[in-house]
């Protein structure tokens, strides 16, 4: 009988990996269940939550706009990263490095100015919010792409869809981008959930989102908005996990 | 399936001053196979490149049959090519992979399904239709994209080093299965490849490349046996350079004096290009003009490979029956089967 050697480094590193991201879950989750002064636990700020009149509302109006995040992340990211990396461009390392920018350039200087370059008729709109959450998001997405990109072969299969007949748009759409799947939903699930959670740029330019709202009812009762944050955490958690669980990659489950 | 002539005239192309190109012109006659054959660097690529329209020239023009597609995008070109490395779409089945010229030619997807499967059938891989590129062998995936280059009946197939990336009974009979298929659907195909048995072997026709050029194109026979330049006679197969004296327009070889065909200035030494099997070792009473170094027995012939007094190394291809009495270390007489040499001035060793 075969028996599988167990990778006791890889079991370690998985353990702290695991506790370093559930144990902060964990202690939010217990924290959100208290029942304050009376002691105890119960699902009451859950359902205190459930009866804000602006949970949905405002939960919706963030989702939809970290939708729209990611749409636009990928429409901009996919073709554009795909054309520099087939362009072998000198310019590269460049524009690698301007990606980064967002995390260093402070949200208070970034929001005004980015606003301001922004088409007047989407300045006035809440549509402002998703083309400046693309910048924030942009050193993770543009990063996670890039190792999805250099992992194919991307020149050959670009020149191998031409000649059989696709157009630029057929060749990004149905070769490259199914090509580097991980990587691109490695960059919807942090785009979308970079979007959800913002709310420095939010607050700076008066919009209300989810985020903005939590910190409102905060005031008036601090292990409700946990409980809040705890669901806004767990309801996008468990769509990425679906899609990944119920739209696996074809060629690896015919692998099986 | 409507097989057309393709006709590179007057490219030229140039990569950061480099000249990858130079004037090249090449006809490839309807459902004819020729092969570009030449050293790295000589162009051949490019030149195929150019053809799919994976690269602009800088001049020259491209037809096929009666149109003029110089401008006309890769996409657009109607060409099926077949990669060095392996092309196949990671996140297609076989089947797919097969069909998706057809499917961006919006053809049905049953119609298409069953174009794939012909196809898949004729390359013997029917079977693996629903597998994954992954899953195939190296030499199973290069069948798959022979197949999908095929599916869509291209006017012109590509062929660009397809076998290089295979071990070598592999690269033999997917050689083979190449020229089958394209006899048998009369395809008009451009070979590139660096391997001249492989571009002897299936070939209509072999063009020798070198430095951007066309240096010679014809049959392979006459390609080897009489080559039009130094190059090409020195590029294809194996040539000895035997060192000798020219004078007027005859050179002595061996002691008889043979007719020089390229030209050349004046008298003097030179090296007469001769191929193995021109060749006859024979063995000597007393002293004689070499001596043998080895002899490799070959199955039916046998390479003896002798030294002349100079130095200078001359390899010989006899059939194994006359050479049962040659032995290393003894002294032969060399003599040579033509009537007409090249020669070339320096003295290759």
């Amino acid at each position: 009988m075969i028996r599988k050697k167990i990778d006791i480094p890889l079991i370690i590193v998985l353990t702290l990996l695991g506790l370093f991201i559930l144990v902060p879950m964990g202690s939010a989750f217990e924290y959100s269940i208290r029942n304050g002064l009376e002691g105890g636990y119960s699902f009451k700020n859950y359902i205190w939550a459930f009866n804000q009149d602006d949970f949905g509302h405002y939960l919706l109006r963030s989702a939809w706009l970290a939708s729209l995040t990611v749409l636009i992340t990928l429409l901009i990211l996919v073709p554009t990263m795909t054309l520099l990396h087939l362009s072998n461009s000198k310019f590269r390392p460049l524009i690698d490095g301007l990606s980064l920018l967002p995390l260093v350039i402070p949200v208070v200087a970034f929001a005004v100015g980015a606003q301001i370059a922004l088409p007047e008729f989407v300045q006035s709109t809440v549509f402002e919010l998703p083309f400046l959450y693309f910048i924030l998001a942009l050193p993770y997405a543009y990063r996670s792409l890039d190792i999805g990109l250099n992992a194919i072969p991307l020149k050959t299969l670009t020149e191998a869809a031409r000649s059989s007949g696709a157009n630029w748009r057929n060749t990004v759409v149905h070769v490259i981008t199914p090509a580097v799947r991980s990587s691109v939903m490695g960059t919807v699930a942090l785009t979308f959930a970079l979007s959800l959670g913002e709310y420095t740029i939010t607050v700076l330019l008066h919009w209300d989102t989810f985020p903005t709202w939590v910190t409102y009812v905060a005031q008036e009762n601090l292990l409700g908005a946990i409980a809040i944050s705890m669901i806004a955490l767990i309801v996008p958690f468990a769509v990425l996990t679906s899609i990944s669980l119920f739209a696996p990659d074809r060629s690896m489950k015919e692998s099986k | 399936m409507s097989n057309q002539s393709l006709t590179v005239k007057s490219v030229s192309k140039n990569f950061a001053g480099v000249k990858a190109l130079d004037n090249f012109n090449l006809e490839v006659e309807v459902g004819e196979l020729v092969a570009l054959l030449g050293p790295s660097g000589c162009g051949k690529t490019t030149a195929l490149r150019i053809v799919a329209g994976l690269e602009k020239q800088d001049s020259g023009a491209i037809r096929v049959g009666d149109t003029d597609i110089t401008s006309v995008p890769a996409y657009k070109r109607n060409m099926g090519m077949v990669f060095q490395a392996y092309s196949l779409f990671p996140n297609l089945s076989v089947e797919e992979n097969v069909a998706f010229g057809l499917q961006m030619r919006k053809v049905d997807k049953k119609v298409r399904l069953k174009k794939a499967h012909e196809l898949l059938d004729l390359v013997g891989l029917d079977s693996q239709s629903k597998r994954f590129p992954h899953q195939l062998s190296g030499g199973q995936q290069q069948r798959v994209a022979l197949a999908r280059a095929l599916a869509f009946e291209p006017e012109i197939l590509l062929l660009d080093e397809p076998l290089s990336a295979l071990d070598a009974q592999v690269r033999t009979n997917l050689r083979e299965e190449i020229r089958r298929l394209q006899l048998s659907l009369g395809t008009t195909t451009l070979f590139v490849t660096h391997d001249q048995e492989e571009a002897m072997a299936i070939s209509d026709r072999v063009g020798v490349m070198s430095n951007g050029r066309l240096e010679q194109i014809d049959i392979p026979d006459v390609l080897y046996n009489n080559p039009a330049s130094t190059f090409v006679a020195n590029f294809v197969g194996t040539m000895n350079h035997i060192p000798a004296i020219a004078s007027g327009d005859t050179v002595n070889i061996f002691g008889k004096q043979v007719r020089i065909k390229n030209s050349h200035s004046g008298s003097g030494e030179v090296s007469a290009l001769v191929r193995p099997e021109s060749i006859t070792v024979m063995r000597s009473q007393g002293a004689g003009q070499a001596k043998i170094v080895t002899r490799s027995f070959l199955g039916a012939s046998s390479q003896i490979v002798c030294q002349l007094p100079d130095g200078a190394i001359i390899q010989s291809l006899m059939p194994s029956q006359s050479t049962g009495e040659l032995h290393p270390g003894e002294e032969v007489n060399l003599s040579i089967s033509l009537d007409e040499v090249l020669v070339t001035h320096a003295k290759i060793t």
